[in-house]
């Protein structure tokens, strides 16, 4: 019982990771910049989901508030923030390390405004469902509706996102530019837009992993909660495992880490919390430093 | 080249003197803060020997100096070593835990490195709490002892750690500066230059990247060891994330390759508290906006140097001039 509890917590705590690696991603293949600022967007739309929820009363509605909200937040972000960064320091002895000192700035500001706005008030978020495990032939488990709820919805979002980049155009527009952003300019994409689009769209995912990342927990939203810490971590190790270049590699990057954090902590040591990711994160670099998914040549980035 | 090296030997001398005379005649808490810039100025040129230099970026360092104050507290409390003994087990210590962490660098470049410090930082202050001898939440104290009586009665503690600290930072900064003007050095700069063109001049680069980390790390462990002295004790919550961030944004005002500007970022550092405190009581807001004011003055510091000053001030000012003396002639 044990091994099945740890198990579907994994998968649902590492479904949420999906997501964050999956942000992580689509921002990198967009203007080649590992955001840090990742998990502080996702904490500034959580804020804006805790907002809706409290004044429109249901989860089912803040929840696209967030998307909305994280989505424009990015969207922002890249027009002004990155796009200046491009032009102003893409030269000298900082030019390798702007964009990571800038995001991290970045991810200050959010800490430190969302801390000025809502810190020190109790805010919560009550999922839709109950948290409370199922109970199979007298025993419960800690796999819950919530759980339940949490898998299938990522499950729907990762699909309608492959979709997308599949079957559309404006998918089409985002692989192309990813792949080639000279040839996709060559041929009629306006490559300055896709960007911002591809940041829209990771802040939108984001918003959700934080979203569920607050009810999966104990409900409540704090700027230094664990919970982000956790988020910011994992969303990074979970997109390396993957090989930051594919989302396909996101998600079972996300999905390894999730087990492998869940089987650590109840199998080892539950004082591992932060340091298992990390020892993760460094058998991952050492073994395949291109991560599962990426590609074979070394990486100058 | 040895006379230049004389030069700077006689001018941190000329220096240390100037410290020794300005620490009599300011009140205590300047000297307190004399004493926290001095360990800004040691833990800022460790960053710009590691990212200015050798092009690594570490977000870890705030985790690097945590170790080394628990290596100089361990070593007063269980060995009741002498305190210069302290401070140079912490260096080792660091040095030991840079090596390790370098060698896992040497294979990650930008953002895959950033990353996994950045993890370091979350997570290694947490395992303090994993072993008994660290003390756990509450962690260690780390006393350095009075003054020596010698000093006369009226020599404060503040002062005593003042003359440490400043003394620290007047070496380590000595002694950075003939690193980097020397062989390792230039071989740091030719590979952040070029990688590829590095290494076809015969240049081992992870033998040099590896090197960079554990001098920097070293640096670090006694930055760290001198903050705890400071504070007293040694605790998890002494080393948060925001330490590895405020150390960062300190090396980019200094302008990362500028070891000299160590003192703007440092002097920065210290004043962003005061400066939030008297903003905040001006505009006579909540608490909440108080005690946040500062993490958003260093953040959004650091945003804006990136994008408007992106090699420092000192650099700027170097390179405007010598456009104009170009436009000139």
């Amino acid at each position: 019982m044990d091994f099945l509890n740890t198990l579907l917590i994994g998968i649902t705590a590492g479904s949420i990771y999906s997501l964050m690696a999956i942000s992580m991603v689509l921002v990198w293949r967009s203007t080649r910049v590992v955001n840090f600022a990742q998990a502080g967007m996702a904490l500034l739309s959580t804020y804006f989901g805790f907002e809706a929820v409290t004044k429109l009363g249901s989860f089912w509605i803040a929840l696209p508030v967030a998307m909305l909200g994280g989505a424009l937040v990015a969207a922002l972000v890249e027009m002004i923030l990155i796009r200046l960064l491009v032009k102003h320091s893409s030269s000298g002895p900082i030019a390798g390390v702007a964009p990571i000192i800038a995001t991290l700035g970045l991810l200050g500001v959010i800490r430190a405004s969302a801390s000025m706005i809502w810190g020190g008030q109790d805010v919560r978020i009550v999922g839709p469902v109950s948290n409370d495990g199922f109970t199979i032939n007298g025993t419960t488990l800690v796999f819950s509706p919530l759980k339940l709820l949490i898998l299938v919805t990522v499950l729907v979002l990762m699909l309608i996102l492959s979709l997308v980049f599949q079957k559309t155009n404006i998918g089409l527009a985002l692989r192309a530019s990813a792949y080639s952003p000279e040839i996709a300019r060559l041929s009629g994409i306006k490559v300055d837009w896709v960007r911002t689009l591809g940041w829209a769209l990771a802040g939108a995912a984001g918003a959700v992993a934080g979203m569920f990342q607050t009810v999966n927990g104990n409900g409540t939203l704090s700027p230094d909660s664990i919970e982000f810490s956790l988020l910011l971590v994992s969303g990074f190790i979970a997109a390396v495992i993957g090989g930051l270049d594919s989302l396909i590699g996101a998600v079972i990057g996300g999905l390894v880490l999730g087990l492998m954090i869940s089987f650590v902590l109840m199998y080892i040591s539950s004082g591992l919390f932060f340091i298992a990711p990390f020892v993760i994160l460094l058998l991952v670099l050492f073994i395949r430093p291109q991560g599962i998914f990426g590609a074979k040549a070394a990486r100058r980035a | 080249m040895h006379k230049k090296q004389s030069r700077d030997l006689l001018l941190f001398i000329l220096g240390g003197v100037v410290l020794y005379f300005l620490s009599g005649m300011v009140d205590e808490l300047r000297v307190y803060q004399g004493a926290s810039i001095a360990v800004y100025v040691i833990a800022i040129s460790s960053i710009i020997l590691l990212t200015g230099y050798s092009g690594q970026v570490s977000l870890g360092h705030g985790a690097l100096m945590a170790v080394g104050a628990y290596a100089a507290a361990v070593a007063r409390i269980e060995l009741q070593a002498p305190i210069i003994l302290c401070f140079v087990i912490a260096v080792l210590a660091a040095a030991i835990g840079g090596a390790l962490l370098g060698a896992a660098a040497a294979r990650l470049s930008g953002p895959y490195l950033a990353g996994t410090t950045l993890a370091l930082a979350i997570g290694l202050p947490s395992l303090a709490n994993q072993f008994s001898v660290l003390g756990g939440e509450q962690g260690l104290l780390f006393d350095v002892g009075f003054p020596p009586l010698s000093l006369g009665e009226e020599f404060t503690q503040y002062k005593w750690f003042f003359w440490i600290a400043a003394l620290a930072a007047l070496i380590s900064m000595w002694a950075v500066k003939n690193i980097l003007s020397s062989r390792y050095g230039r071989t740091w700069r030719a590979i952040r230059g070029n990688e590829v063109a590095a290494q076809l001049s015969g240049i081992n680069i992870a033998r040099s990247k590896i090197l960079a980390f554990t001098i920097s790390a070293g640096i670090a462990g006694l930055a760290g060891a001198l903050l705890s002295m400071t504070i007293g004790t040694v605790s998890p919550s002494a080393f948060p994330l925001a330490l590895s961030f405020s150390l960062l944004t300190g090396a980019v005002l200094s302008g990362i390759t500028t070891l000299g500007g160590a003192m703007i970022g440092a002097v920065v550092l210290v004043a962003i508290p005061e400066v939030a405190d008297a903003v905040a009581n001006r505009i006579g807001s909540s608490e909440r906006v108080t005690t946040n004011l500062p993490g958003f003055l260093v953040s959004a510091l650091l945003i804006l140097t990136v994008l408007f000053v992106p090699n420092g001030p000192v650099e700027q000012h170097r390179a405007r001039k010598a456009k104009k003396k170009n436009y000139l002639s």
